[in-house]
């Protein structure tokens, strides 16, 4: 009963001529599609495929068959009747007729499976995407690190052009200051008026203050983008070295009153130029910002274990505001003092040079009791 | 580069003009063993794939060079510079007949003439222009690609690429017929139906040949008409055929056309 068993078959089956239509079909296909035989029959095969089913018919399937003789297992969706999708698994075969070219085509239902490989599919889509998040996200990081070494490297270059710009700059300009100095000199060891002399001053201390200003700059230059800042350390007598300073600043700041206290007994392991320089800084920062009616103290203190030196001014209280930046370079306490200030680097490299002694510097400003920096050392 | 390779080209006839055989979306240059044949007494004839079809070198597919059909349109160019000789004539069906286009005017005055088999330029409608198709459509198939994706895997690869030292058998051909790499096909798929190139056929002076498929759902008869309307030189011929595929399902028919057609250069081979 091949009849009965061709309707039967637990799959639906159809013949089709070359071009698509359909010459018979089993009772499963009318069934599984809402047509009847009949109707199915003079309708090409192709047509009750989605639009997208129709194109792959057209570019893969139509052309497979008629090369290959055959395909397998490719995934349909058809429509039913009411206009549901129904998914299939299409084989199809090509046998020759006495006189024409038929397809036979049996097609498998495969709803369920079609969800579960849809699942796989959308996996294997979200891995791929994952993956190619992850490569995208791997190349901007090596661009990035790449990027970040360029800019390391240019502003190690810009580093070292200012570095070594600076020291430049401020040895060119040494000569000249010094030739200027020792011009002064001469001229002042002569007769001169009262108009003079004061002119001479102002040449001799004006040139001394460039002269700190270059050797600020250099410090700077060196602490900032340079190597840090080197000390040479040996034992010293701080209260003559900080004695001597004092009798040196004396003749720099002839409109203040310095007066210098020695504390305790001992000696401490310092560079002594550098303790000259941070007196010398802070000296020149209390002359410019404090009240010169009142005497400048200056005070050395040797004790266990540590020693320090102080510099203390009457004069207006730092506002709290600025207490915290007042180390920073480039940074003032107040406008005032124009016509004596440096170009902001002073407390900066004080704090510097104390901390290269393994020490540090403190400021305490009020009304009542003036201003004092303290630096402390820890080098004995 | 090795074009051979790249393109799995193979020349076979004889003649001093030369016709360049350029398979469309899905297949691959065994689409021609029924047409190509009935022309080698008297031309030369250059026989490619498309790479990332058939048996083209899959490792020269560049995402970003095949990501418009112009990277394909290079490789013709590649093909035609080193595999033609005399007058060339582009034989392309479906897609590759825009991909000709595209070479022509890269190359103007290269290309003497085109056979377009079921061309389109353009398959999504557009405001006062009729492709048959609408946007959702194109997603359609490339979800129903994406369906097929499990009839491809990795361990079939090696025997459809075949070896590249080996000569390509014709039935390693039919083995790898219709088959594509699954994200090759769904880029391809893209470039292909989304593609609009109204504008480079529009005034195109060099003679055509429209082929055109009295029953065809991919290029559908208003589409061969809008062609001829817009191809001042073009010679319009509706070929009594179901389907996308005349040269397949209709040789015979295609051929007489193309002989008529391609008279003037047979001439020149016999001269």
């Amino acid at each position: 009963m091949p009849a009965e068993l061709f309707d039967n078959a637990a799959c639906a089956l159809a013949v089709a001529s070359e071009d698509g239509t359909i010459l018979q079909a089993n009772a499963r296909f009318s069934e599984w599609l809402g047509f009847s035989v009949a109707e199915l029959c003079g309708r090409r095969f192709q047509d009750l495929l989605t639009i997208g089913g129709r194109i792959f018919h057209q570019t893969h399937l139509a052309p497979m068959l008629r090369m290959h003789g055959s395909v397998t297992e490719v995934k349909l969706d058809m429509l039913h009747r009411d206009g549901q999708k129904l998914t299939v698994l299409l084989n199809g075969n090509k046998r020759e007729h006495a006189d024409a070219v038929v397809y036979d085509l049996a097609l498998f239902g495969t709803t369920d499976r079609d969800k579960y490989e849809r699942e796989l599919l959308n996996a294997r889509n979200l891995a791929e995407a994952l993956l190619q998040e992850k490569t995208a996200t791997e190349v901007a990081l090596q661009q990035a690190q790449a990027d970040l070494n360029e800019a390391y490297a240019i502003a190690q270059r810009r580093a070292l052009f200012a570095e070594q710009m600076v020291a430049i700059v401020s040895h060119d300009l040494k000569n000249p200051l010094t030739a200027i100095r020792m011009a002064s000199d001469f001229l002042s060891r002569g007769e001169r008026t009262a108009k003079e002399r004061q002119l001479l001053g102002h040449i001799g201390q004006s040139s001394e203050r460039a002269q700190r200003m270059i050797a600020d700059l250099l410090d700077f230059t060196q602490a900032r983008v340079g190597h840090g800042i080197t000390i040479k350390a040996a034992p010293l007598d701080l209260h003559g070295v900080i004695h001597r300073a004092v009798d040196e600043l004396r003749v720099a700041f002839p409109a203040a009153t310095l007066e210098h206290h020695a504390e305790g007994h001992g000696d401490a392991n310092l560079d002594a130029d550098r303790v000259q320089q941070i007196i010398g800084n802070l000296v020149a920062n209390s002359v410019a910002y404090g009240d010169l009616q009142r005497p400048i103290t200056i005070t050395s203190r040797l004790g266990d274990g540590a020693c320090a030196v102080s510099v203390h001014n009457h004069g207006t209280a730092i506002p709290e505001a600025l207490l915290d930046g007042l180390f920073e370079p480039m940074t003032r306490g107040t406008d005032q003092g124009s016509d004596v200030r440096s170009v902001g680097l002073g407390l900066y490299i004080v704090r510097e040079l104390a901390k290269v002694h393994g020490g540090d510097v403190a400021v305490s400003s009020c009304a009542t009791n003036g201003t004092c920096f303290t630096v402390t050392f820890q080098g004995r | 580069m090795d074009l051979r390779h790249r393109n799995n080209v193979n020349v076979l006839g004889d003649g001093t003009a030369t016709l360049v055989f350029s398979h469309g979306f899905g297949c691959n240059q065994a689409m021609w063993n029924d047409l190509a044949p009935q022309f080698l007494k008297r031309f030369r004839v250059v026989l490619y794939d498309l790479v990332g079809a058939g048996l083209s070198d899959l490792g020269a597919f560049d995402k970003a060079k095949y990501s418009a059909l112009d990277g394909y349109a290079r490789d013709l160019n590649e093909i035609i510079d080193a595999f033609a000789e005399g007058p060339v004539i582009l034989v392309g069906h479906s897609v590759s007949a825009m991909i000709g286009t595209l070479a022509d005017r890269l190359a103007p005055g290269r290309v003497a003439a085109h056979v377009m088999i079921g061309p389109s330029p353009r398959y999504i409608d557009a405001d006062g222009y009729v492709g048959g198709f609408k946007r959702a459509d194109i997603d359609d198939l490339l979800d129903t690609l994406d369906s097929n994706y499990l009839g491809w895997s990795s361990a079939m690869a090696p025997v459809i690429m075949g070896a590249p030292e080996q000569p390509a058998l014709s039935e390693t051909l039919s083995d790898s017929f219709c088959r594509t790499e699954p994200d090759i096909a769904k880029q391809f798929a893209r470039v292909t139906f989304l593609s609009d190139n109204r504008q480079d056929v529009i005034g195109l002076t060099t003679p055509v040949l429209i082929l055109q498929s009295s029953d065809d759902l991919i290029a559908p008869v208003v589409v061969g008409e809008y062609l001829h309307s817009v191809l001042p030189n073009s010679t319009y011929c509706l070929v009594d055929n179901v389907g996308h595929c005349p040269h397949m399902s209709a040789p015979q028919a295609c051929a007489a056309a193309m002989q008529d057609f391609l008279a003037p250069w047979a001439i020149a081979c016999a001269g």
